[in-house]
């Protein structure tokens, strides 16, 4: 397949950018959305991006900035009561702005596609992942036997010979009726030309590899030949009498492999239920590009998904992209990833662009007070602890010296929590064998240092986590609390063990009652451990809101109130209700906006500093492991894989799989200017 | 889907044999004495009632007259009346005038429940929403005999466009207004119910990335919208047909029709206790297949649903 | 294999394309915003100028601005007032009749004529309330309670002990109410009270109550929060009690609420077919059937009790489509 990420090309695609103008050029946007009391809300206020032909360009922004109301506005696929109030948006040099939705329906599919954030309700379940591909083929007439390559593969095709573009007429697909023959003949063709052995087999592998019928089209399928030796006549020969066009279920079972969906002609019968995450994302992906667009609107689109498959899936759709020569208005909270992945960023804050420029410039030279923030809090971007202990003027090492001779005087161990050959195994419905969610999993955990489990889902991480807070019994295997096994713990032993070993769980918006007031929330524990009177536990509880820096104001309000953040910080306020010795964090910052999860993770560093808190941290995200652990165990399909401490796993990784942990990151190869 | 079918209908014996017991437990346990009530105002003469309790094992503990019951109910005898017909004879005589019945209402409910919900759901906000939401709540909260009796007086009295009652042997036409007035619930709530469905579909991400794939207003709302909306939809409809069943008995009592609900009825003021655990069983098991239909219809619209 | 390992071993084409610093083209120089028109904000600052609010607070704030329970609620509130004090709007005896005013048309004093027994309509609909509504409440009470009670321990405890109660909330919902109703209330045919009439009532129609229930438990006992109340030592009565009830309310609420309306409508059906109330209490189902014969000839004397019948049970089904709004903001039904 052709290439054309060389030099020469990013010299001849910008003077091609610079001859055809922008594509997308939005100017001084802005959109409303009314209330229920019918008072206007600005969503976005006077916005103003450019995207030219072939490129990336990402709006960075946290949630409710307006990053993705803007794309939506371009899309004309604003939600609810969403209107464009002000600006103009150009495609292609057309108002579309306050467009109608039938001129809408003529842009949209062959004019710009959108790729959507969550691929779990982005597909219909009623209909096979073949037929809502199919849909995006047919309403936009789609000729399925020839391809309609985008204005700049076109353009660049007519002026350099090196881009194997050759017009029209070329891009007939091959059918999968005609492929055996083909075959047989390429084969015999080769064998004609003189090439055998080694060469002929690699050859046939080659072509049983690229010759995807509905998507392999016949300059290609001639240019693979006389590659392999068969002479230019012939081979052109074999490509005009054997490749004649497509049927409409090869093309879609082409689009979908070139998605990157393996035995795509067998998914595309399938139903989206039946598709992982990351399958269905592809999916997505080959619906977005199918009628081959200009412009294709990537909202978040792996956001929901782990790291290792998100990074696959973005190589996968810059790969496709450039080769299709589509422009790619990228959306995203993550600046690592948007400066890793588009030319041009834009930067919106509370509705508004802040900032925006070529990608690394804004990145290492971030001048706006909210960029300077959001680089600053990168996780991806940060290359050490955080080091709030120093900042108080005591070195972690000496905390932790300073604790080990505590408990030297107590004569404890030096490990307060400690997992042995833990394994656990769940009856999977309708099926015999029984499914080893952790299997013989042994670790410990240091007093007053950071332990953080790693993995991606389905790693078994969080069920060590429910284990180790004895609220899942293991299979087999022991978890000992300051030496002593939990296993063996009386309803007496476990309310005190309850009391030292507290959770902060994943969901800011599950874990805390809605029914209950904030006060009430922080309070339970000290009720439940029965524990002060009424006026006591009423100044704990202030004591305990300054202590994650909340506003005493908020002991009345509930939780539907505050943002996630924030709910977090009641959390983290409610486990340390009880004064506890070890907080066990399930993926307690992975929902949250980056500000926000360092404002979190900096209180959490500041809380273990000053009460010698031990943590077991799980999370999925290596770039926070980074900033908070001083331990790491990798987790995969149930299995400790990697154990050592944070530096060594992240300068020396052993296991490969940890390697590709920490490729994933992104951005996490990109120099930062930050003085 | 066999294997599924299997599991589903050995799941169903359970209910039919408790709903059974229920009933006969109901009718015979509680106080009031059917041999009495077969004397009517008549003395009782006591040698005339020891001989028919005898015969219809009245005189037996009830748990054997149950199982007595239950061993000739599966050779399709349920016994006499007391007037000596057999049930079966007199089920058989009022069943098909309440099926043509209940399958009109049926249709009416299902065709008009589904236009007027479309169109109020695809069309939410303007005036002719609105007037189906009213009419639609207003048929939900005038209970039946009620509409029963409004539609007897403006139709068939002031306008004489139907017939008032229908009598013995009814026509299409005879049962045209006791079909709306049975259907006419069912079909404000398919109304409510189509709607909301409507309205929440609208609003998933599916059908946004429809619209973005380019797809026209139309194909979106038809293969989207309104496909994800039916199958709730579906699931009710099929549910209603067993308790149009139970509606028919005010219905058929309000137009003098001679089908089951009339029976029914006129059977319990008897206290033909045969009769009334017969036809009740009967109902009980239209029931349960129907709510067998419906999961597999679910499953058929739905493909998240498997058969295990 | 599964969906999973296929994810880790889809293709790894293409590396993304390595960055040069290109010159910038027209529209995408580096654009910095003026700081004064974007005021910097602190990160995740409370916003504390808004009032505080549970849920309920919640819920009645958006229940008061919707006209869907401003005109159910006062006409509920009326229906109340002329229940409890049927005196203030009549002064007559709603079973003093007189045969010599049989059916006799409106005249003063007497808005709705009389019935064929000549009695008052206009005072035997006002006394007629009090019956309609306490069999509804009284019923709606019974009925989420024991359905309440049933379903919260079926959804609670699981197991072997929701298979029981399951497979006999599937017998009564098998049975339709008015069908068990009639059958039993004939027994009783000749001793008619209204508690009767209550307790068969909830005793067919405690399943739906029941069903809800049973699936609200099950849904909040799978919240987060209960595991981190276990987490910090509850016990799972203490969650029972603490969380998992007060978070299922508010679709047992919604069912109750529209349930009311549906009691009074089974209550006046089965006085309708002459095996509800005793005739000696005023009741809208009795009148209607009283007033069926004369349908031909006099058909306002069916016409009023039939309207207040309809206003009340529409007045409750406003009543529980606003409520429904206001508890389940996913189910707006306007």
């Amino acid at each position: 397949m052709t290439d054309n990420s060389t030099i020469d090309s990013q010299a001849q695609m910008l003077a091609m950018q610079k001859a055809h103008g922008p594509l997308l050029e939005v100017k001084d946007l802005a959109v409303d959305f009314t209330t229920d009391t019918g008072k206007p809300v600005h969503a976005v206020r006077s916005s103003s991006f450019t995207v030219y032909p072939g490129q990336w360009v990402a709006i960075v922004g946290e949630s409710g900035s307006g990053k993705s109301t803007s794309a939506m506005a371009v899309l004309g696929l604003l939600p609810g009561t969403g209107h464009v109030v002000g600006g103009s948006i150009k495609l292609d040099g057309q108002e579309i702005a306050n467009a109608k939705q039938k001129e809408f329906d003529k842009l949209r599919g062959t004019k710009m596609g959108l790729v959507p954030q969550d691929p779990m309700s982005n597909l219909n379940p009623v209909w096979r992942i073949g037929s809502q591909v199919k849909e995006a083929l047919k309403a936009n007439n789609m000729d399925v036997n020839h391809e309609k390559r985008s204005a700049l593969a076109k353009a660049l095709a007519g002026e350099d010979a090196a881009v194997k573009l050759k017009g029209n007429d070329d891009e007939t697909f091959l059918g999968s009726k005609e492929l055996p023959a083909l075959m047989d003949e390429a084969k015999k063709a080769l064998t004609a030309a003189g090439v055998t052995g080694d060469a002929f087999d690699k050859a046939v592998a080659r072509f049983e590899s690229e010759w995807v019928p509905g998507s392999e089209t016949r300059w290609r399928v001639a240019d693979d030949l006389i590659k392999a030796g068969v002479k230019d006549d012939d081979a052109w020969y074999l490509a005009k009498k054997y490749v004649i066009g497509s049927s409409m279920d090869d093309r879609i079972a082409g689009l979908l492999s070139e998605a990157g969906l393996p035995d795509a002609a067998t998914r595309a019968r399938q139903f989206p239920h039946e598709f992982s995450g990351g399958m269905r994302q592809r999916a997505l992906i080959a619906i977005g590009l199918a009628c081959r667009p200009d412009l294709l609107i990537a909202d978040e689109p792996t956001s929901a998904l782990d790291v290792t498959v998100q990074k696959r899936i973005l190589d996968h759709l810059h790969y496709l992209t450039d080769s299709l020569g589509t422009a790619v208005l990228f959306i995203t909270h993550d600046l690592g990833l948007a400066a890793e992945r588009a030319q041009h960023i834009v930067v919106m804050y509370k509705g508004q662009v802040v900032e925006s420029g070529p990608s690394l410039e804004v990145l290492q030279h971030p001048q706006h007070p909210y960029t300077k923030r959001l680089v600053a809090a990168a996780p991806s971007l940060a290359s050490q602890r955080i080091i709030s202990a120093k900042e108080r003027g005591e070195d972690a090492d000496a905390l932790l010296d300073h604790k080990i001779a505590d408990e030297n005087e107590l004569e404890k161990s030096e490990h307060i929590i400690t997992v042995e050959h833990l394994t656990k195994e769940f009856k999977l419905p309708r099926k015999k064998e029984m499914f080893k969610a952790v299997d013989d999993v042994s670790f410990s955990v240091k007093r007053g240092t950071t332990l953080a489990i790693v993995g991606e889902s389905g790693s078994g991480k969080s069920t060590v986590a429910n284990m180790v807070l004895h609220l899942l019994e293991p299979t087999s295997g022991k978890v000992f609390y300051e030496g002593r096994d939990t296993s063996t713990f009386k309803a007496k032993d476990l309310l005190g063990f309850r009391r030292h070993v507290q959770p902060v769980f994943q969901n800011p918006y599950g874990s805390l009652d809605p029914m209950y007031s904030i006060f009430r929330s922080i309070e339970e524990p000290l009720r439940i451990h029965k524990i002060g009177d009424q006026k006591w536990r009423t100044n704990r509880v202030k004591e305990l809101l300054d202590m994650v820096e909340m506003p005493q104001s908020v002991m009345g309000r509930y939780p539907n109130e505050l943002s996630g953040g924030q709910r977090q910080r009641i959390a983290i306020a409610r486990a340390m209700a009880l004064d506890p010795d070890v907080i066990v964090c399930d993926e307690a910052v992975s929902a949250l906006d980056v500000l926000v999860q360092d404002q979190v993770l900096h209180l959490l560093n500041d809380l273990q500093a000053e009460k010698g808190l031990s943590y077991l941290f799980i999370t999925h995200d290596l770039a926070v492991v980074r900033q908070i652990a001083d331990e790491v165990v990798v987790m995969q399909h149930g299995k400790l894989v990697e154990h050592a401490t944070t530096d060594e796993v992240f300068d020396h990784p052993k296991m490969q799989y940890t390697q590709d942990l920490l490729d994933a990151i992104p951005g996490g190869k990109l120099k930062l200017g930050l003085d | 889907m066999g294997k599924y079918l299997l599991r589903r209908i050995l799941q169903m014996i359970p209910v039919v044999l408790g709903t059974t017991f229920l009933v006969y437990a109901l009718v015979f346990l509680l106080p009031g004495d059917p041999v009495k009530a077969m004397f009517g105002d008549k003395p009782i003469n006591e040698a005339v009632a020891a001989q028919i309790r005898a015969e219809y094992h009245l005189d037996q503990p009830f748990i054997v007259q149950y199982f007595i019951y239950l061993k000739n109910a599966l050779t399709l005898d349920f016994g006499n009346t007391f007037a000596g017909q057999p049930v079966i004879d007199e089920i058989t005589r009022a069943f098909p005038v309440t099926i043509k019945l209940g399958l009109m209402a049926f249709c009416f409910e299902a065709i008009f429940g589904v236009i007027f919900g479309i169109i109020s759901g695809l069309k939410k906000g303007k005036w002719y929403d609105t007037v189906i939401l009213i009419v639609s709540l207003l048929l939900i909260s005038v209970p039946t005999f009620v509409t029963g009796f409004v539609m007897q007086y403006l139709l068939g009295i002031q306008w004489s466009i139907l017939p008032v009652t229908a009598g013995a042997d009814p026509t299409f036409l005879d049962l045209l207004m006791p079909a709306m007035v049975l259907g006419s619930v069912s079909m404000a709530y398919i109304i409510r119910l189509t709607r909301s469905e409507i309205s929440s579909n609208i609003a998933e991400d599916y059908v946004r990335t429809a619209r973005a794939k380019g797809m026209s207003n139309g194909q979106v709302m038809l293969r989207h919208v309104l496909r994800n909306s039916l199958i709730p939809v579906v699931t009710y409809l099929g549910q209603d047909i067993g308790a149009l069943m139970g509606g028919a008995m005010i219905t058929e009592q309000i137009f003098n029709i001679h089908g089951i609900g009339f029976l029914t009825y006129q059977s319990i003021l008897k206290g033909e206790a045969n009769l009334v655990v017969s036809i009740v069983t009967l109902l009980m098991l239209i029931f349960v297949v129907c709510n067998l239909i419906v999961d597999m219809l679910y499953a058929a619209l739905d493909p998240r649903i498997r058969y295990a | 294999m599964t969906n999973e390992n296929l994810d880790n071993q889809l293709d790894n084409s293409g590396e993304p394309t390595p960055e040069y610093f290109m010159e910038t083209l027209p529209g995408q120089d580096r654009y910095v915003a003026p700081l004064d028109e974007t005021p910097l904000q602190d990160v995740d600052s409370v916003d504390e100028s808004a009032p505080a609010a549970s849920m309920w607070a919640d819920a009645w704030r958006t229940l008061r601005r919707n006209p869907l329970f401003i005109i159910s609620g006062i006409v509920i509130l009326f229906i109340i007032i002329v229940a409890i004090a049927p005196g203030l709007f009549t002064k007559q005896d709603p079973n003093s009749c007189d045969l010599a005013n049989s059916l006799s048309p409106a005249s003063n004093g007497h808005p709705f004529g009389y019935d064929m027994q000549g009695c008052d309509v206009y005072t035997r609909v006002v006394y007629g309330t009090r019956t309609s509504l306490s069999v509804g409440v009284l019923s709606t009470l019974l009925v989420v309670f024991v359905g309440t009670l049933i379903g919260a321990v079926a959804g609670f405890f699981g197991g072997w002990v929701d298979a029981v109660l399951s497979r006999i909330t599937d017998i009564f919902f098998a049975l339709p109410m008015l069908l068990g109703a009639i059958v039993v209330l004939q027994m009783f045919k000749t001793s008619k009270s209204i508690w009767k009439v209550v307790l068969v009532l909830a005793l067919f129609g405690w399943v739906g109550v029941c069903r809800i229930a049973r699936s609200a438990v099950l849904e909040a006992k799978n919240l987060e929060f209960n595991t981190a109340s276990t987490a910090l030592g509850s016990t799972p009565t203490r969650n029972l009690f603490r969380h998992i009830l007060p978070n299922s309310l508010a679709p047992i609420i919604v069912i109750g609420t529209t349930s009311l309306a549906s009691y009074i409508v089974a209550e006046a059906t089965l006085s309708f077919l002459g095996v509800g109330l005793p005739t000696t209490t005023v009741s809208w189902g009795g009148d209607i059937s009283s007033a069926q014969v004369n349908l031909q000839t006099d058909p306002l004397v069916l016409f009023y009790p039939s309207a207040a019948l309809a206003i009340t049970v529409l007045a409750f089904i406003m009543m529980g489509d606003a409520v429904k709004d206001a508890l389940d903001p996913k189910s707006r039904t306007a």
